[in-house]
């Protein structure tokens, strides 16, 4: 144990010397939430229709009470000199020259609106406008029944009740799915360097066979080295979690309707679900390096194999995924967590399950690593 | 009864009768629907104490065994619920008071409540509660209203939505409603004090205890029960004058208080009559200023002059189709069902838009208008009456003075409405509050007053009155709101802005100013004029008094 423990030591301090490799796999941690966070808040500020919507309305003498209605809800002219050019959207609504003879004889009156509808940006201002357009045709038709003596509720035959069982913090799932892919994402990403430094690396540098012919046993250098791993990669998790939870909270969700909170509760969680995760990846990362012949091979491999995990945790947080993915490992965890996050129940049967095979999976690799350490051929890279 | 302190009641889109109120805030998806609880003459006359509660079956909670104050977390002592009009998930509950304060061990009665959770809650310890008009209105039953108007401040606190005892679920205070047609009824012989003593029997509850302090020492118990240390106070109509007892009673738990369309506590609310008949002469001249009005209908206060004494000799007997049944029926169309239905009309700028041709078609003998409008005000109870006449009988009748009666007489809603008033408190035998609780509030919470140039209950000059001691505090006038300012204009805004900075220093009314007057229908179908070069609806500004008064 205390030979474990010292060899841990030492593939530690060896990391912190090359500080600038495995920084760089912190640096994930660190950025990915605020380069997120500023991301969605530049989106949120796209999606949302301004207060002041300013769109180009023709023949607005028309029809003055529509206007002011428009303009009451603050959908206003552009002005006409142009000044505001930057703030007017490209949504145009034409009002005909035979409105007013048209609402005089009881009809539709016509409007148009001509504006483009795949553009993003516009289509929250468009339905806007649309909704606006309705409410004030539904309120003249309500008052043109009245003046006839008719009760407009007459031509609402139906009362459709909508009882939404999110809640405000159900609603973001979509963003906390993406969030939490970034976690366990975080915690591959963080180890990769000191893995591949510390298999493929230090047999380049020939100290391997060094370490090899102290008196240590491989299943002891195995552990040492998964342990180190682990380490780190939990250190990016630990560190992703607290910038997170800082990040997040300055993005205005709540102008989309729903709240992001990365509580305590939820960081303890993925901690803990983090663990047996953290061990999968060390020893995958560990796996492939020492397979692999060089540093550089190493490199290339990984990138390949951790394509696997990544996709079942992707695949999860966009829930494109068949309901068998919750029994599998990373993507059954991935689930779990958002499951917690939207208020339901764990689902512990699966969470167990996903474990279990993520446990699994990292003994399987320990073992095929620790038979492979003693070939001569692995440890020298022939 | 004062229904003139009735807001509006709100439905969502589902149920949208199409009448839209004036809201700023055009991103939520619900639609405001015509649902005011308007009063005719009928109701004003007790006959319709009798009004049939609206339905509350969207609720969902169970209400479960009775909750004790000593429950641990807000989680654990609400459940969650829907309202009718919303949605979102809410939280439900009720805190259990005694009905007589001084009998604590007496009746027991629930109040309930629900609360509108933020959307992103930014302070656990604070929440906005909002207080229904009437008397006799349910802050729940409105729960889409309040929730489509204060959306800005709901994105960072709760909402708190309490059914002030005798309202709603809190121990309702209504009669049942008359075996008579409304259409057909004659609300000239109508045996008030009859029907009012048949409510009453009806009433299992001391009417005595329904007044508005000992419903504050209800809410105060929920504010307690909840948690919170802090509360926001949106207060419309007669609600203003529970907040700004509130306000006198516990202003340690007060942070911010928004009076809309107000009831200062010097005035009895039966001086409505003289606002009411200032609502009808600012329409007259708002039709007259207008061009494309003033031309279609020269003659609009002689209209309805002649019509109002027509009916004066007696009330016009027609057959006419029901507006929903479409059967065939009699419309007795009398002097209290013709002004009662203006009145109501009034409080909508949309629907008071529709008056001018409604009055002029009446003096043409055609009451079709009017009795569409007046169908507005029959269904759909929305008030509670017997809680009404407990309020009014107890804080209200006692502040009558000669004068104030020798006014009423020259007004026939003002005469009208005390002398059925009159009659109810004689049967319903509230004793008078104290003379302390006509005093004016004194206070430096920041409040900030608002008030609607051409709204028909509580005119601006009763802001003036409530602001009268309140050292931090500003008034607006909106000059082209009714009743219900946030409902219609961007007060929401200011309110959202006050909530958030806590101050009402950095407040400006200005936003108010904007035209969102609503043109006059010239017809049964348009409001815009057919040579809209010559006649546009812009006019001469005879009302932009808006300004901060501080």
């Amino acid at each position: 144990m205390n030979k474990i423990i010292a060899m841990v030591r030492k593939e530690l301090i060896d990391a912190a010397r090359d500080k600038r490799s495995v920084m760089a796999g912190l640096y994930y941690a660190i950025g990915t939430p605020l380069i997120m966070c500023g991301l969605f808040m530049v989106l949120i500020g796209q999606l949302t229709s301004p207060d002041d919507l300013k769109i180009t309305i023709k023949n607005p003498d028309k029809a003055p009470d529509l206007v002011r209605f428009l303009s009451n809800k603050g959908i206003t002219q552009g002005a006409a000199d142009g000044s505001d050019a930057k703030d007017l959207k490209a949504i145009e609504l034409i009002i005909s020259t035979d409105y007013a003879a048209q609402m005089n004889q009881g009809k539709s009156a016509e409007i148009t609106i001509v504006a483009d509808n795949s553009e993003e940006k516009l289509q929250n201002s468009i339905r806007r406008l649309e909704k606006q357009l309705q409410a004030y045709s539904a309120e003249m038709g309500s008052l043109r029944l009245i003046a006839r003596g008719i009760d407009p509720r007459v031509v609402q035959p139906l009362k459709v009740n909508v009882q939404d069982k999110a809640t405000t913090d159900s609603k973001g799932g979509m963003i906390l799915g993406i969030a939490i892919f970034t976690m366990i994402y975080s915690v591959f990403i963080s180890g990769m360097n000191l893995a591949i430094d510390t298999s493929a690396g230090e047999r380049e540098r020939n100290s391997l066979a060094l370490l090899l012919s102290h008196p240590l046993t491989t299943r002891q250098l195995v552990l040492s080295k998964i342990i180190a791993v682990s380490l780190f990669a939990l250190l990016g998790l630990v560190l992703i979690l607290l910038v997170s939870k800082i990040a997040y909270a300055f993005v205005p969700w709540q102008e989309l309707g729903f709240s992001v909170n990365i509580t305590t509760e939820f960081m303890l969680l993925m901690l803990v679900v983090g663990i047996p995760v953290a061990l999968m990846a060390a020893c995958l990362q560990l796996f492939v390096s020492f397979m692999a012949k060089t540093f550089k091979e190493a490199q290339s491999y990984l990138t390949m194999v951790l394509f696997v995990p990544l996709a079942l945790s992707m695949a999860a947080s966009y829930n494109i995924a068949p309901d068998m993915l919750q029994w599998l490992p990373v993507s059954g965890q991935q689930q779990a967590l958002m499951d917690f996050i939207k208020g339901k129940d764990l689902p512990m049967l699966q969470l167990l399950v996903s474990t279990l095979g993520t446990l699994a999976i990292a003994i399987l690799l320990a073992f095929g690593m620790e038979r492979s350490l003693r070939s001569e051929k692995v440890i020298f890279g022939l | 009864m004062i229904d003139s302190m009735t807001h509006r009641k709100l439905s969502n889109a589902a149920q949208r009768l199409g009448l839209t109120l004036p809201r700023h805030d055009a991103t939520n998806a619900t639609c405001a629907t015509w649902r005011t609880r308007i009063l005719s003459t009928r109701t004003l006359r007790m006959s319709a104490l009798i009004l049939a509660m609206a339905s509350t079956a969207t609720w969902a909670s169970d209400v479960k065994s009775q909750e004790t104050q000593a429950a641990a977390d807000i989680a654990n002592k609400t459940d969650t619920c829907y309202v009718e009009g919303v949605s979102d998930r809410l939280n439900c509950g009720f805190v259990t008071v005694p009905e007589n304060p001084n009998k604590p061990d007496g009746k027991q009665i629930q109040v309930h409540y629900v609360v509108l959770p933020a959307v992103k809650n930014a302070n656990h310890q604070e929440a906005l509660l909002a207080i229904a008009g009437g008397p006799g209105q349910s802050a729940i039953e409105n729960a889409a209203g309040f929730d489509a108007m204060l959306s800005k401040v709901r994105q960072q606190q709760d909402i708190l939505l309490i059914d002030q005892r005798g309202t709603g679920r809190s121990n309702l205070l209504a009669c049942d409603e008359g075996a008579q047609s409304p259409l057909s009824f004659d609300d000239n012989n109508v045996d008030t004090l009859a029907e009012t003593q048949k409510c009453l029997t009806k009433i299992d509850a001391d009417v005595t205890q329904y007044g508005s302090l000992n419903a504050i020492k209800d809410f105060e118990a929920v504010r307690a029960h909840l948690g919170y240390k802090k509360l926001h106070i949106y207060g419309i109509s007669y609600g203003t004058r529970m907040a700004q007892l509130y306000m006198r009673l516990y202003p340690e738990h007060l942070a911010t208080v928004t009076l809309d369309g107000i009831v200062p506590m010097q005035q009895s609310v039966l001086e409505i009559g003289s606002a009411i008949d200032r609502g009808f002469d600012l329409l007259f001249k708002d039709c007259q200023a207008t061009a494309a009005c003033n031309s279609q209908f020269p003659q609009l206060k002689a209209d309805f002059e002649r019509v109002d004494a027509k009916l004066a000799t007696g009330p016009v007997m027609e057959n006419v189709y029901d507006p929903v049944t479409g059967e065939k029926t009699m419309l007795t169309m009398t002097r209290g069902k013709f002004s009662g239905s203006i009145r109501m009309a009034l409080y909508q700028a949309n629907v008071r838009a529709l008056l001018p041709h409604a009055i002029h078609q009446a003096a043409k003998n055609n009451f079709q208008p009017i009795l569409g409008l007046y169908a507005l005000t029959i269904d759909n109870a929305g008030m509670a009456m017997g809680m009404h006449a407990s309020v009014v009988c107890g804080e209200d009748m006692h502040r009558i003075t000669p004068t104030m009666r020798e006014q009423a007489q020259h007004s026939f809603m003002g005469r009208t409405m005390l002398e059925g008033l009159e009659a109810t408190c004689s049967v319903w035998k509230v004793p008078a509050v104290d003379d302390s609780f006509s005093e004016p509030i004194n206070s430096n919470i920041p409040t900030l007053l608002l008030s609607g140039e051409i709204d028909p209950a509580t005119p601006p000059s009763w802001g003036e009155l409530a602001i009268e001691k309140l050292t931090n505090a500003k008034h607006f006038v909106a000059p082209y709101a009714t009743h219900g300012v946030a409902y219609q204009s961007c007060a929401n805004n200011l309110i959202a802005d006050l909530v958030r900075s806590g101050s009402v220093n950095d407040l400006d009314g200005e936003c108010l100013n904007k035209d969102v007057r609503r043109s006059f229908y010239l017809n049964a179908s348009s409001v815009e004029p057919l040579n809209a070069t010559s006649t546009k609806t812009t006019t001469t500004d005879d009302h932009t008094s808006t300004g901060a008064k501080e």
